[in-house]
């Protein structure tokens, strides 16, 4: 498995010089840099006096700093939540493509790598890619907050790393239709389906009582309790964010994300197995 | 087969080795709806091809677009799995990663990083290649070396998506020739290489034979199969239908052509020697002895030996009589 570590690592250097990631970063930076500068928080005694973006004032009511921080770091977990997996889904949707394009699969192959360690290698260089880019953007942001506010909490962070489970799963079905069909577009429609199905799935006790109780509404539930419960965990994720405790089906919930993606991802190795090029 | 090869273990063995595309879901269908199944949308790629390379040798593959050759390569890397047959590479099977730790391949298109420099580019196959052994990091010499030896010294802190075809080429030969492989499998090494790269490429190639390697050529380019290969198989319709020597191939023995500078057609005819159409002059003598006597009796009528050599039919023209066209 030694082999899937350096194939992750090739894939990371190739990433770092891909435009969509500089421009990730840059964006992110200006994002951070934006608030550095422009967002002033006045914190008297624990107690938020004013907020001003840039010079303009944007509340007069005093509030808790806590308080307040708390509607903001939902507010932001909800956001980095469900914008970082559809940002992840776009960005590395060609990852798989690419990596068995024509003449670089061959060329792969015929070095001593089991086809296993190709689809891992790939796997693991875009969990990496996330996680990097969720404490970048994430992390740098909460840090600028957490500065400005005075209300130090890793929580938010944390819950941010939440989306990285959900994440997992979304992928591991992108590359795996990647490997039936070689299509960057396939296989961001796929992640679509799956974030889009997961998060139906989240929901699907309230969703059920629109079908017709019987035969639909059953096959409704049968249909959804193998998804991912994207909608779940980013409420979950919001929950931890703002201090309340984290639900008792956490656990569950993250387990299952994972279990469906190591299936996805062995229903992809079995077809690579097996298939030519 | 030359000599030296000839009880020599094999590199390649391929017995009734077939591969049909579609085969798969296809066959599966008809053994359980035998009334859907259908045949005409399969391709047979390889129909039973038998091949036997020695080790040590070198063997060129020749044929026709579609007849097999780029499917018999993948197959024998492993890229490819056969439908049926059997094939063995170094003694062991294609998709065993220790075989292809011993291969080194260059194929006909290769897609590499364009934003990477050559080093970059050879430390990772070389990690990649080396990654159950201690020392997988490619030392500076060693890269070094392997620059050199392609040609591109010079260049190796240039991002590749900046080199020509050729460089290209070169180094995806430099990135095979990593770890000394016991077998080189060439997939139109020279395509887009300038003649006197190809040169260059060829010599190497043979040195690569002299340390021991087995060399297998595919390429369209039958005149550097020719130069390069001492055994070369006529690959068609998915089978090999001959194969032999350049010498047995071509048809050389015993058939001579003659370029005098001077001396009388009609003098030389009655020798037994044919004028042919570019001025030369065709004759046939199956021993040396025989061959020395006919041109001593046309220097004799005053003919002046400018030039002999055997008659050998161009590989161009065996295809084409193999192939029926």
């Amino acid at each position: 498995m030694r082999a899937a570590a350096w194939i992750a690592f090739d894939i990371l250097r190739e990433a770092a010089a891909r435009r969509w990631f500089l421009a990730f970063a840059i964006v992110l930076s200006l994002i951070h840099l934006g608030i550095l500068i422009g967002l002033r928080l006045e914190v008297v005694d624990g107690a938020l006096a004013a907020t001003r973006w840039f010079g303009t004032e944007l509340g007069h009511d005093i509030r808790t700093a806590d308080g307040v921080m708390h509607h903001v770091f939902e507010a932001a977990t909800y956001v980095a939540f469900y914008g970082g997996l559809v940002f992840g889904v776009l960005a590395c949707c060609d990852f798989g493509p690419d990596l068995l394009a024509p003449g670089r699969i061959e060329h792969l192959l015929s070095l001593p790598i089991r086809r296993l360690e190709l689809l891992l290698g790939t796997f693991l260089v875009v969990m990496a890619l996330c996680l990097i880019g969720t404490t970048y953007g994430a992390g740098g942001f909460f840090l600028i907050l957490c500065a400005k506010s005075g209300v130090w909490t890793l929580r938010p962070l944390c819950a941010v790393y939440l989306a990285s489970s959900a994440f997992f799963a979304v992928y591991a079905l992108m590359l795996t239709s990647s490997v039936f069909v070689r299509s960057a577009a396939l296989s961001a429609a796929a992640g679509g389906v799956v974030f889009v199905a997961g998060i139906c799935a989240g929901q699907r006790e309230q969703l059920a009582a629109l079908f017709e109780s019987g035969l639909q509404r059953q096959l409704f539930l049968a249909l959804s309790s193998p998804l991912p419960r994207v909608s779940e965990l980013a409420e979950a994720a919001a929950a931890i964010a703002v201090g309340q405790p984290a639900p008792p089906a956490l656990g569950r919930l993250v387990l299952g994300t994972v279990l469906f993606g190591l299936a996805g991802l062995a229903v992809g190795a079995w077809r690579l197995e097996g298939k030519d090029f | 087969m030359s000599g030296t090869t000839a009880n020599a273990p094999l590199a390649i063995a391929a017995r009734g080795l077939t591969k049909s595309y579609g085969a798969g879901v296809r066959s599966r269908v008809a053994e359980l709806w035998p009334a859907r199944a259908s045949s005409g949308s399969q391709r047979q790629a390889l129909a039973g091809l038998d091949l036997q390379v020695p080790c040590g040798s070198a063997f060129g593959l020749i044929g026709v677009n579609g007849a097999g050759k780029t499917t018999f390569v993948k197959a024998l890397l492993g890229v490819v799995l056969p439908s049926g047959g059997e094939l063995r590479v170094l003694g062991g099977a294609p998709g065993d990663v220790a075989v292809r730790a011993r291969i080194g391949y260059v194929p006909e298109r290769l897609a590499l990083p364009a934003s990477w420099t050559a080093s970059a580019y050879l430390r990772s196959v070389a990690r990649l290649k080396r990654h159950d052994s201690a020392q997988r990091e490619l030392t500076e010499a060693e890269l070094a070396c392997q620059l050199a030896r392609v040609g591109l010294a010079g260049d190796a802190g240039r991002r590749i998506g900046q080199y020509s075809k050729g460089m290209r080429q070169r180094l995806a030969l430099a990135a095979a020739l990593l770890g000394q492989p016991d077998l080189l499998v060439l997939d139109e090494p020279t395509d887009g290489v300038d003649p006197l790269g190809r040169a260059e490429i060829r010599d190497l190639l043979l040195e690569e034979r002299r340390r021991g390697a087995t060399l297998f050529l595919n390429s369209h380019l039958l005149s550097e199969t020719e130069r390069m290969c001492d055994e070369i198989g006529i690959l068609s319709q998915g089978k090999i239908v001959r194969q032999g020597s350049v010498r047995e191939l071509c048809g050389a023995e015993g058939s001579w052509r003659a370029r005098f500078a001077q001396g009388s057609a009609d003098a030389l005819s009655a020798l037994g020697f044919e004028p042919l159409a570019d001025g030369s002059y065709a004759l046939r003598a199956e021993t040396p002895l025989e061959l020395d006597q006919r041109l001593a009796a046309a220097r004799a009528r005053g003919a002046l030996l400018v030039e002999l050599r055997p008659a050998a039919r161009d590989l161009e023209s065996v295809l084409a009589e193999v192939l029926g066209r």
